[in-house]
């Protein structure tokens, strides 16, 4: 484990560190607009940059949660996490999309192992199997042929990429704080606590939650989604319609433009 | 007070959760092409959906779920009229290039000015080719002609 090769070293270096690591390896991965030689060997020192801060953020994990111990937590977050980066980098957007296939499956392994059974599976179905293949479609519609010029290069790539490691450096610092400091963010107020402390059906984290986990988890989700929820599921119906409404709005305002600035053209 | 700790498993997926989302965050700063953008943002609700299933496994309650099945449905329809406003920029200006539509950008931006890039010393791809097997048949000039007549 390359984890255990570091016991030494404190959180605070760890994350520091992968902080950096991360924001100069994913600069020198995005497309920059340099020829083929020096994006090539930039390429290989991003990719072992990002080894390096993966690692540092695998011992950070092992730190403040489980990561190593759940072998298979760690592959599935190895690959989507593995994926996303590549799916940010590639030049050739076909890639992309297919990398976020690839980061699709692990995102999925990940819900499946905290307990999203119906989650895990609607997200293959619905992101890989609908909305995936669409944004092909549509790849395949629009992209040039060959790698156009304005996929070679990005918009400030440093400053998106410093601004990404800040970010992430914030997010873990305050995770990091939770997991130490439980009473910051998970007390529950002794009034509240005294009334779900009468709960009946009280799951395995204790009073007032619900078991995750149970063998009718499908069922109980769909009780719950069409119960508590009947207000806001018919919202979305709605809101699904009208985007299909206005989508085909779009589409077929967009084709009488066409055809009236054609029909001007041919009478002038 | 009534303090859950939580568990290992919730503080691992909340860092794949934030680590999804830095990521597309910076793809979604730094990319031109719409179409890539659209899937740095769609990396981004990826890692939105991680973390609220573990805090939906710390508390103990389905809502966390609830919310991720509203992501789905939002990002469907997302997707749907993004693609197709995608379409209508790519048919008027035939660039997928968000810096073709730069006239929308803050008054007090520069403007993106695009620079000549060196060669790509990329090899072309290069495709199997079947070695040719057998013989020609010979054409038979009267089956053609029937043929036409069909």
């Amino acid at each position: 484990m390359i984890a255990s090769l570091l016991p030494s070293i404190s959180p605070g270096t760890l994350l520091a560190g992968g902080v950096t690591a991360t924001a100069a390896s994913l600069w020198m991965l995005l497309p920059r607009g340099r020829s083929g030689r020096a994006e090539r060997s930039s390429r290989w020192l991003g990719g072992l940059l990002g080894l390096a801060a993966l690692a540092a953020f695998i011992a950070l994990g092992r730190r403040l949660g489980s990561v190593g111990e759940d072998t298979i937590f760690l592959v599935v977050a190895l690959v989507a996490v593995v994926s996303g980066a590549a799916t940010v980098v590639s030049r050739s957007p076909v890639y992309a999309a297919i990398w976020f296939a690839m980061a699709l499956a692990g995102v999925s392994g990940v819900l499946l192992v905290l307990g999203g059974q119906f989650l895990g599976v609607a997200t293959i179905v619905v992101y890989a199997g609908a909305i995936l293949v669409m944004f092909l479609f549509v790849l395949m519609l629009a992209q040039p042929a060959g790698l156009a010029p304005y996929d070679r290069v990005s918009n400030e790539p440093l400053l998106a990429a410093v601004a990404g490691a800040v970010l992430l450096g914030i997010l873990s610092l305050s995770i990091g704080r939770l997991a130490a400091d439980p009473a910051s963010c998970c007390a529950v107020p002794a009034t509240k606590a005294a009334l779900l402390a009468t709960d009946p059906g009280a799951g395995p984290n204790g009073p007032g939650t619900v078991d995750l986990l149970a063998a009718d988890h499908v069922a109980r989700l769909g009780g719950e989604l069409f119960g508590r929820h009947l207000l806001a599921v018919e919202v979305a119906g709605v809101l699904l319609l009208v985007a299909l409404v206005g989508s085909i709005a779009i589409v077929s305002r967009g084709a009488a433009d066409d055809e009236a600035t054609d029909s001007r053209r041919a009478t002038p | 007070m009534n303090v859950v700790t939580p568990a290992p498993l919730v503080v691992d997926g909340l860092l794949v959760g934030a680590i999804l989302f830095a990521l597309g965050l910076v793809g979604l700063l730094a990319r031109r092409n719409l179409i890539v953008m659209f899937l740095c943002a769609e990396l981004m609700l990826q890692g939105i959906s991680v973390s609220l299933v573990a805090w939906s496994r710390h508390h103990g309650d389905w809502g966390g779920h609830v919310l991720v099945i509203f992501v789905l449905t939002v990002a469907a329809c997302e997707a749907a009229v993004a693609l197709v406003f995608v379409l209508q920029a790519f048919a008027r200006t035939g660039r997928l290039d968000s810096a073709a539509w730069q006239s929308l950008r803050e008054a007090n931006l520069p403007r993106i000015v695009d620079r000549e890039l060196p060669a790509t010393d990329a090899v072309p791809p290069r495709f199997p080719r079947l070695t040719p097997a057998g013989v020609a048949p010979a054409t038979d000039e009267d089956a053609l002609l029937e043929r036409e007549q069909v």
